[in-house]
């Protein structure tokens, strides 16, 4: 359908009036929003992680592109919530491991994430363990995304795992690893379900823990 | 005591950081990005791949303007306050023309001083030993210290890291740190002592303890961290700074430490591509200048996929900044290299040469090396710092133009560019050095010396 490739194209070049206008005119003609985020925004988000992967673009154009995706599909979440519907999405708690401030890489993972169709709920940098417990009880999110740029920060992340055990959490969530110093070994030693070396990376085992097509090298940490 | 205050007033970056424009963290981050980019068309600033060291001395002076302009644009942002402390034009152009000239590291017959550089300067750069707090075991960290210690081109050293002392896990903000912290800064002064070099600076004597009070604790003459060894306080992301460095400049600029900055924007992140990151990291050394009261400025920039700044689009990007600081500025600039390849590879050793002749030739002084893509434990030893230095000084000694060094440095990278992505890690420091002696391997010295046979081949020729 020639509109999926309008929609698609409209995101990649980061053109949020087209995607707004898009998606009406695919309301207008009764196509499916569910079908038409997958076959056409989203196959244009692909498309802009396949560029950012290889560097024919750079992260603030993937920012605008994801921008411009996000402006279209409000367009198709009004239209359902209307109808007492909504678009279900995979939802990631992502926060920066307690005592470390260096968050440009789980910010990165997010915009690819959202990019991607997950709703993420982000709790910044510096997130204490106990913060992290409180959330997934409050959230209920099908994956947690855990980063720390600090050998002495990333200590902090057996303590997550621990906590998530003691108060019956952990069968609950996949827990993904991510940050410099974290390895793909440490990440399974420790017991986590999945590592992400890159952003892109976290975004193929992010989806392959909750059950969507994907997988990257490191989702079996 | 030092006199920081020469520079630009820290009360007044305080006060600005608690008044200036409350801005959305992620608005900055966009700001940046469209910034720079717009910066990059108006100034006309291109990466070509084929010049990995620029010839053209008006694209580093755009470098430097675009620069200029995005600083005085954009400011810097405060994260604990999340306001952006803007600077004048005249504060910056006073703050550049009082820098000092000269800054010393070490003591008695240690003492070097480090000047600012030019673009083919025919003065050997000075060489930082560094093993950029690659993790080791409690064990492995004096040998490791001395392996860069001991080094006859090592100007200064540093160490790298313990995770755990006395079998607890070193976690950011306990007891343990500050433990740990004042261990480590003894072990270095340690090193230097075995080595027999007792008085050679130590540029930057923590990296086990992160958090300041750490870094405070350990910085005791008592502990060995004497007048003339430094600290630094790092960017902690593009254009940002937070409290806790800030109290770490609080403290350096009464100390008698040197204090460097630090700086490592993400190439392909928020600032663009090669053109827009190299107009950031411009732009960061005077939120260094202005923000910190830094004496000497450390680069870092890395690329967003490989981390590491070995490959093509980096070395452009290292280069057109060193030319643009060293032509506009009588900054003390460093560039830390960052590899993708392990100890004891022939890779590793021709990215240190690709680094390190870009890096001289460009007004850099020497910052060897964080190995590895600094992540693999015990992955480091001095023998790399080794090979960057003797290629740094023997730039000088032929007296390298940038046209002939190109040539060079662009056969290096066709000979390991597509092996980036899967880089050999090589071996741990025990591997590859005879622990007896603190001496690198009859492997590792055979593998630089046939690197040398190939060098020459090429037109370079390391003695």
């Amino acid at each position: 359908m020639d509109l999926f490739k309008e929609m698609a194209k409209a995101v990649i070049e980061g053109d949020e009036e087209q995607t707004v206008s898009l998606a009406k005119e695919a309301l207008a003609k009764g196509v499916d929003p569910t079908e038409a985020i997958e076959k056409g925004f989203a196959e244009g988000m692909k498309e802009i992680g396949r560029l950012f992967e290889t560097l024919e673009i750079f992260l603030p154009q993937v920012i605008i592109s994801a921008e411009a995706m996000t402006a279209g599909v409000e367009i198709f979440r009004h239209y359902l919530l209307g109808k007492e519907g909504d678009i279900p999405k995979k939802t990631v708690l992502l926060g920066t491991i307690q005592g470390d401030v260096h968050d440009i890489g789980k910010n990165i993972v997010k915009i690819m994430l959202e990019s991607n169709g997950f709703k993420v709920y982000d709790l910044g940098r510096d997130v204490p363990v106990s913060n992290f417990i409180e959330k997934v009880k409050e959230l209920n999110p099908d994956l947690i995304g855990v980063s720390a740029l600090m050998t002495t920060t990333m200590v902090h992340m057996p303590k997550l795992m621990e906590a998530l055990q003691e108060s019956g959490l952990r069968t609950k969530v996949k827990i993904m690893l991510g940050g410099a110093p974290v390895l793909p070994e440490w990440a399974k030693k420790i017991g986590a379900d999945g590592y992400g070396e890159s952003a892109m990376e976290a975004v193929r085992v992010a989806k392959r823990l909750v059950g969507l097509q994907g997988e990257g090298k490191g989702d079996k940490a | 005591m030092r006199d920081h205050g020469k520079f630009f007033d820290f009360l007044e970056v305080i006060k600005r950081a608690e008044s200036g424009e409350i801005l959305k963290e992620a608005d900055f981050d966009k700001k940046l990005g469209k910034k720079a980019l717009a910066l990059m068309k108006q100034y006309e600033i291109r990466y070509h791949p084929e010049s990995v060291i620029p010839l053209d001395d008006g694209l580093a002076d755009r470098v430097y303007q675009a620069a200029v302009d995005l600083f005085l644009d954009l400011g810097v942002y405060c994260t604990d306050t999340q306001r952006v402390m803007r600077f004048t034009k005249e504060e910056l152009q006073w703050a550049l023309e009082n820098v000092p000239r000269d800054v010393q590291y070490g003591r008695e017959e240690e003492t070097v001083s480090v000047y600012p550089r030019k673009v083919e300067d025919p003065r050997d750069p000075i060489c930082f030993f560094s093993a950029v707090g690659t993790p080791v075991t409690e064990e492995m960290f004096l040998p490791v210290a001395r392996s860069y210690a001991q080094e006859p081109l090592a100007d200064t050293f540093s160490g790298p890291l313990i995770t755990s002392y006395k079998g607890i896990p070193v976690t950011s903000g306990s007891p343990i740190e500050v433990e740990a912290a004042i261990w480590n800064t003894q072990m270095l002064r340690e090193a230097a002592r075995q080595s027999g070099r007792p008085h050679i600076g130590i540029h930057n004597f923590q990296s086990t303890g992160e958090k300041t009070d750490a870094t405070i604790a350990s910085a005791q003459e008592g502990f060995g961290a004497f007048p003339g060894d430094g600290l630094f306080v790092a960017a902690i992301a593009e254009m940002k700074v937070d409290f806790e460095r800030l109290k770490k400049v609080a403290f350096l600029r009464q100390s008698p430490y040197v204090l460097g900055a630090l700086y490592g924007p993400l190439m392909g992140g928020y600032a663009g591509g090669p053109e827009g990151t190299a107009i950031a990291l411009v732009a960061h050394h005077f939120l260094g200048l202005l923000g910190f009261s830094a004496e000497r400025h450390n680069s870092f920039p890395i690329h967003i996929h490989h981390v590491c700044n070995t490959v093509r689009e980096m070395l452009w990007l290292i280069s057109i900044v060193g030319q643009a600081l060293a032509r506009n500025t009588h900054l003390i600039i460093v560039s830390n290299a960052f590899m993708a390849s392990g100890p004891c590879t022939d890779m590793v050793i021709d990215e240190l040469c690709a680094h390190s002749l870009t890096s001289t030739i460009s007004g850099w002084h020497l910052n060897p090396s964080a190995v590895v893509k600094n992540r693999y434990p015990m992955r480091c030893s001095g023998m790399e710092p080794r090979i960057h230095a003797e290629v740094g000084h023997q730039v000088t000694k032929m007296g390298f133009t940038r046209r002939e060094a190109n040539q060079i440095v662009l056969k290096l990278i066709e000979g390991y560019e597509k092996r980036i992505p899967e880089a050999p890690i090589g071996k741990m420091f025990h591997e590859c050095y005879q622990m007896d002696k603190i001496r690198p391997t009859d492997e590792y010295e055979s593998l630089f010396a046939k690197k040398k046979k190939e060098w020459r081949e090429l037109g370079f020729e390391v003695s």
